[in-house]
């Protein structure tokens, strides 16, 4: 048994409404506790921030089309390069790092958990494999169904009963955590190089709307009452004008009644990576931000919760299930494409991309993202994503706080590095919201846990896990608006990252390695409706699927060591 | 072919086995298994069943070491172990290879050892794909899983692969034959094409044969992707192809509703090598400015695609991997088993699940004689010819379990249908145990005292 | 003038497995002595060994930069790689043939190879001067795998034979080949120039967006991504101008490419002869361009 205390930490934990007291943590083994004996070891963390270990709630980190960025990106793999050490394996990768990579930055920047945010479910043993690979953090990844043929039969018919047991069955089949939905009826477009333009554009053949499958999703989601609602990558991703098609998803979901049973989040649906849904005009030429439309939206309606996908200006790669957006994304920059398409269930598409400050369209999405971080009020409704890496990698999350920290910073970018466009396209300059160490908190963690609806992290509650970070920064002592750098440096590297109770980053080195968990939902109850859906659909899969049904699920040896999450009928 | 009466003497059926043959990766056999062995198959091609079927042949079943007048000397499991394990401690440029036809369970294992002491790590795709993997570092990789080909695809073309022979199942399960959800009527609702200098069994049943001249790939696909951009062609014959024909087929193509490419060994090892793939890449791309295309490269092992896909999420690189200074770097002619062999540097080869005895140019098999050879594998070869130490390893998908990936990147469980021979042992075991002697007899090589960040990430630390 | 600090390698003993010396690099080792050489271990494979087992180091004079070093390797160098790796500044003189990678990455300086140079030569140059007095492999002056910009400046004098795919991705820089070239030459190149004296078998240009190659002598086969564009006279790329008459193709058009193709006029006549007899002036080409 262990026990530790973190001394004299200046503590911000927003689920707990904690605001930079200073106070001590204590855990015991892997848990949080309230008290310990006179022999806990004491850590002295004086003046210090203190933390819950971060909370991603939408990056890449592991599935097929990481690797496939991996395998043909090798001039991105050997940018970071560095040498073994007794502890840590080589690393490589800058955008797409490999996965051991990944769990050692991701724990650097004391991070806990982050969440996978598209697992194809033919090929969800690779992804498990991949999560098993990456050490340190914890990793639920969401299943994609928004594409799903099975689905898009079920939304078509009305038949919500159906989907939730299909839902249900493919949680366990996938070993997933939640409804993913990208571009939804578009890459079923693009198995035939087409795209859905709009919410209420069909599907070739299946003639059903995006608004019908996302509906019936978001029904059967609430039905079920998973910890997690809809997450969803809307139509139009990266299309100039495509500020309609935002809003009228969001709107569209804002009837649907939040399921009793999903009693820590507040939203019915997860948008992710608004700040691409967020452009007006008519093409690149005319375009311009809709973030305060956008905002404005989220401001006024509870039943929503976003991530913003912040530009970093980086040399990255994109990838995403919305393929069609991907080929578009190609014939402008004529650089290596690659496509790949899964039957049956989803598309994705890989480039890359390079974010400049001199270029006028990423300048825009640069303002967009830090325009919707700054009018969105409440920050319990936005986090803070990079989309890692389709906007920048993860390893810049430090940079971004820096810059929601600090106007002075902004100003500057605005006048001396970026585009002319930010004054003329987007309202950015005129903004001097700057956030507080207890919003930031929340944008990395307080919030994220609470829309996946996670019972045991994201806040220093006696009981939850014992993922804690603490950072090199006093509050007290520095003016974040001023030290922009300071800022970015203290959030970097921890100090200390713990996770369930071992510490993994000591003086901001890592000096352990842990396994990392897959943690996915198990609903209960609905065993016979889901036999019937199985049954009623091994014809069809038998015959069409280049898999045998015995080969389709994740079987458990794939998953070892899960967190199961139990959801009652 | 003579005809033979169904096996009906077994004791029982495992169905929805894999196969352990090709690319393919076939997960609807059934084994019939007496007596502990597998007696017949049902559903594989020729070449799979006759694989699962005669695993006993030469089979190699005892460690094994060589002795000082050059004979192989059966010998228990510690003192082959220790031999080996010997051999790889001392050696300054160690190289692994194989890997391709065992799981990625001991692909980890190996990994470990390779990190460990700092060796390279490579696959068969070396000597077969590598231009591929290559082509798609530089041009990209639009693939499809093969489920979607059966059920979109309307134009099928073959470019310097003869599937029917390489992977007879190829065109019955996933490609040509099969009956998809857009594709009722099976073969009547698909063009086939097959690109090929020769008029191979592929050709013969395909609707179209573009017999172009050897080495005259790289001038073909130009030719085709101008033609998509509007261009007349100057030549009226290019690489053995009148212009008119070429005009057609890029009609052809542009008119397909969802077209895909496979492509095989007579494409990465002609004259221009991995560029011959990059165009035929490029011109794929082109095509989806009309239609949807895609491509997928016909890997052979049933696990070569797995070491890739393995390397790449372990250390991101997908194969030719050197470990040698602690850090991981992957160059092309400088990290690949051939060159490295040609050049005569490895001091030490280990080879598992692969044959390099039969596969590897003469040069390269001329150094592999002079230094010591670790050989794990199920068959006396080529390599064992080789070996200064032979390790029996085990049949995976059908005397152990494991995973392995499809050449379209599908992850499938192959999983365990009879017992291995009581003296052999599992790949993943042996690599293990080699693994945890080496780490007894040599301290690990190369370790950087403390974490240095590649000034390449740029952080603010 | 500044005084030279001269740094000689006389070889002693070579290695089967490759001596890896991007760490002796001007940049690293301007202010070493001699005991500083003896203290220095060479990667070799996963192991380093003295570097003073290998060679007999001579130091003679003192440097207070990387461009006052002059560093001359004497010996077999054919197991010896990353020679001048990544140099900035400095002067590298090999008397013998050179393994992979010589001056790739290198940003200034110059290296001298009196002898052939294996593949990968100046690999992704940014500045600098490499001359190489006899046959280079593959990828002179080529990219990194999968990086698609490649050599980005500096030039590169290969004396005698280049290999396949010589200037691959070429973003900069000029590459002259002295004698033949082999296939590929400068494909994917979006800048820069490529000068060939000697002949060249097949397929230069392959998928070049931009910039410019010069064949001197004949050229086996041309893509059908090329379109002739007519004869012209000392055609010029970015301030360089090359004397005399010119077949000038544009292409790779399979990709829009408007890169420069330039053929010796007298050595490529039978290219002509496809449009018709030829006179003395290629009149002929003329009529053929206005059709």
């Amino acid at each position: 048994m262990m026990e530790y205390i973190l001394k004299n930490g200046i503590v911000y934990d927003p689920a707990n409404g904690i605001n930079g007291e200073k106070k001590d943590v204590m855990f015991k083994d892997d848990i949080i506790v309230d008290e310990v004996s006179a022999d806990a070891k004491v850590i002295d963390v004086t003046d210090k921030i203190v933390m819950p270990a971060g909370v991603d709630p939408h990056a890449h980190v592991a599935g097929p089309k990481l690797v496939v960025g991996r395998l043909y990106r090798p001039e991105d793999s050997r940018m970071g390069v560095s040498q073994k050490t007794k502890v840590l394996r080589s690393e490589s990768g800058f955008s797409i790092p490999s996965c051991p990579t990944t769990g050692y930055r991701y724990s650097r920047m004391g991070y806990g958990t982050v969440v996978e945010a598209a697992m194809p479910p033919l090929e969800a043993k690779h992804t498990h494999e991949e999560i098993a690979t990456i050490p340190n953090i914890d990793i639920p990844a969401l299943p994609l169904f928004g594409n799903n043929w099975f689905v898009m039969e079920y939304a078509k018919d009305k038949n919500i009963e159906d989907l939730a047991a299909f839902i249900s069955s493919w949680l366990k089949i996938s070993k997933g955590y939640g409804v993913k939905i990208v571009n939804p009826c578009g890459s079923e477009a693009w198995g035939w190089g087409m795209n859905v333009h709009g919410y209420d554009d069909k599907a070739p053949y299946f003639d059903v709307t995006s608004r019908e499958v996302v509906m019936a999703l978001a029904e059967a989601n609430e039905m079920l009452g998973l910890p997690h609602s809809i997450h969803i990558h809307p139509n139009d991703l990266g299309h100039p004008g495509n500020v309609p098609t935002t809003l009228e998803t969001l709107d569209s979901v804002k009837n649907i009644k939040k399921s009793s049973k999903a009693t820590i989040r507040d939203q019915v649906m997860h948008v992710t990576h608004l700040q691409f849904h967020s452009y007006t005009g008519n093409s690149w030429k005319d375009a311009g931000s809709g973030a305060v439309e956008v905002a404005d939206y989220i401001n006024k309606h509870d039943h929503i919760t976003c991530d913003v996908g912040q530009v970093t200006f980086d040399e990255t790669t994109t990838m995403t299930a919305d393929a069609p957006m991907e080929y578009d994304l190609f014939k402008l920059s004529g650089l290596k494409w690659t496509n790949k398409d899964i039957e049956c269930e989803t598309a994705a598409g890989i480039i890359p991309c390079i974010y400049s400050k001199k270029s006028p369209v990423s300048t825009l999405q640069w303002g967009i993202g830090l325009e919707l971080f700054l009018l969105i009020n409440d920050p319990w409704k936005v986090c803070l994503t990079t989309d890692h890496p389709n906007a920048g990698p993860f390893m810049r999350y430090p940079r971004i706080i820096s810059w929601l920290m600090s106007n002075e910073k902004r100003q500057d970018m605005c006048e001396n590095e970026v585009h002319k466009w930010i004054y003329k396209r987007t309202t950015l300059p005129t903004i001097e919201r700057e956030y507080d160490f207890y919003e930031i908190a929340t944008i990395t963690r307080a919030a994220p846990a609470k829309i996946y609806g996670f019972e045991d992290r994201g806040a220093l509650t006696p009981g939850y896990k014992a993922d804690i970070a603490v950072y090199d920064i006093n509050p007290n002592d520095i003016d974040p608006s001023k030290q922009a750098l300071d800022i970015e440096k203290g959030f970097t590297v921890a100090d200390y990252t713990i996770k369930d109770g071992q510490i993994l980053v000591k003086d901001k080195e890592i000096v352990k390695v842990k396994e990392s968990q897959n943690i996915w939902v198990n609903v209960k109850g609905w065993e016979r409706q889901e036999q019937k859906v199985i049954d009623n659909i091994m014809p069809f899969f038998t015959q069409y699927y280049s898999v045998k049904w015995e080969n389709y699920p994740v079987q458990d040896h794939y998953v070892s060591n899960p967190i199961r999450v139990d959801v009652e009928k | 072919m003579t005809y033979e009466p169904p096996i009906t003497d077994y004791d029982y059926i495992v169905e929805n086995c894999t196969c352990a043959f090709c690319g393919c990766n076939c997960d609807d056999l059934d084994y019939l298994v007496k007596d502990g062995h597998v007696v017949a198959v049902r559903h594989a091609c020729r070449l799979g069943a006759s694989k699962i079927m005669e695993d006993m042949d030469q089979r190699l079943l005892v460690p094994m070491i060589r002795d000082e007048n050059g004979e192989l000397m059966e010998v228990d499991w510690d003192t082959a172990l220790d031999k080996a394990a010997e051999y790889i401690a001392n050696s300054i440029r160690p190289v692994f290879y194989g890997w391709s036809e065992t799981s990625t369970e001991c692909m980890k294992e190996g990994l470990a050892l390779g990190e460990y002491i700092g060796a390279v790590l490579d696959n068969q795709a070396t000597i077969c794909h590598g231009p591929s993997l290559q082509a798609v570092q530089n041009a990209g990789y639009p693939i499809q899983t093969l489920g979607e080909v059966q059920n979109r695809a309307d134009m099928i073309a073959y470019s310097g692969s003869n599937a029917m022979n390489s992977h007879p199942r190829h065109m019955a399960r996933y490609a040509v034959f099969c009956r998809g959800y857009f594709r009722q009527r099976g073969r009547f609702d698909r063009t086939v094409v097959t690109m090929d200098p020769k008029f191979s069994d592929t050709a013969k049943c395909s609707d179209k044969w573009i017999g172009f001249e050897q080495n005259g790939d790289y001038g073909f696909y130009n030719a085709i992707r101008a033609v998509l951009r509007g261009k007349e062609l100057y030549q009226d014959v290019i690489s053995g192809i009148p212009k008119e024909d070429i005009y057609e087929l890029a009609e052809e193509m542009k008119n397909a509703e969802f077209g895909v490419l496979f492509f095989g060994l007579g494409l990465t090892h002609t004259l221009s090598k991995q560029r011959n793939i990059d165009i035929a890449i490029k011109m794929v791309q082109d095509l989806n400015k009309y239609s949807k295309w895609g491509l997928t490269p016909m890997r052979g092992h049933f696990n070569v695609n797995g070491f890739n896909i393995f390397m790449a999420f372990e250390t991101g690189f997908a194969f030719g991997v050197d470990f040698a200074r602690g850090t991981t770097r992957y160059m092309m002619g400088e990290t690949n088993t051939i060159d490295l062999l040609v050049r005569k540097e490895p001091d030490c080869f280990m080879v598992i699940a692969a044959d390099p005895g039969a596969h590897f140019p003469n040069g390269a098999n001329q150094h592999l004689a002079d230094i010591p050879v670790i050989q794990i594998d199920i068959h006396w070869g080529p390599s064992t010819e080789l070996a200064d130490v032979v390790l029996p390893g085990s049949f995976i998908g059908v005397e152990c379990d494991g995973t392995s990936y499809r050449m379209d990147g599908v992850p499938i469980y192959m999983k365990k249908a009879i017992d291995k021979p009581e003296t052999c042992r599992d790949d993943e075991w042996i690599v293990r145990e080699l693994k945890e002697r080496v780490m007894k007899l040599r301290e690990e090589p190369n370790v950087a005292p403390k974490y240095v960040p590649n000034s390449n990430l740029d952080l603010a630390m | 003038m500044f005084s030279l600090k001269t740094i000689t390698f006389d070889q002693i003993k070579t290695s089967s497995i490759a001596l890896e010396m991007d760490e002796v690099i001007p940049d690293e080792i301007y202010s070493w002595t001699e005991a500083d050489f003896a203290k220095y271990e060479v990667p070799i494979g996963n192991s380093r060994f003295p570097i003073t087992d290998f060679f007999d180091i001579t130091v003679e004079g003192e440097a207070e930069g990387p461009n006052e070093v002059k560093m001359i390797f004497n010996g077999d160098l054919n197991r010896v790689k990353y020679i001048g790796c990544k140099m900035s500044a400095g002067e590298i003189i090999c008397n013998s043939s050179v393994d992979l990678h010589v001056g790739a990455e290198m940003s200034g300086g110059s290296i001298l190879v009196n002898g052939d140079a294996a593949a990968h030569a100046g690999r992704e140059m940014s500045g600098g001067y490499l001359e190489i007095t006899g046959n280079t492999k593959e990828f002179t002056g080529a990219s990194y795998i999968g990086e698609w910009r490649g050599m980005t400046g500096g030039e590169i004098v290969v004396g005698g034979n280049a290999g396949k795919q010589c200037g691959e991705c070429l973003t900069g820089g000029k590459i002259h080949v002295k004698g033949n070239c082999d296939i590929l030459a400068g494909i994917h190149m979006t800048k820069g120039i490529i000068e060939i004296d000697g002949d060249v078998n097949r397929w230069p240009g392959g998928q070049m967006k931009n910039g410019t190659i010069v064949i001197h002598g004949f050229l086996g086969r041309l893509l059908e991504g090329f379109v002739l564009e007519g004869v012209v006279e000392d055609p010029e790329d970015s301030g360089v101008v090359f004397p005399g008459k010119y077949i000038k193709y544009t292409g790779d058009i399979g990709l829009n490419g408007k890169g420069s193709l330039y053929l010796d006029a007298e050595a490529n006549k039978e290219k002509l002869s496809t449009y018709g007899e030829l006179d003395d002036d290629y009149t002929s080409i003329r009529e053929y361009r206005n059709l």
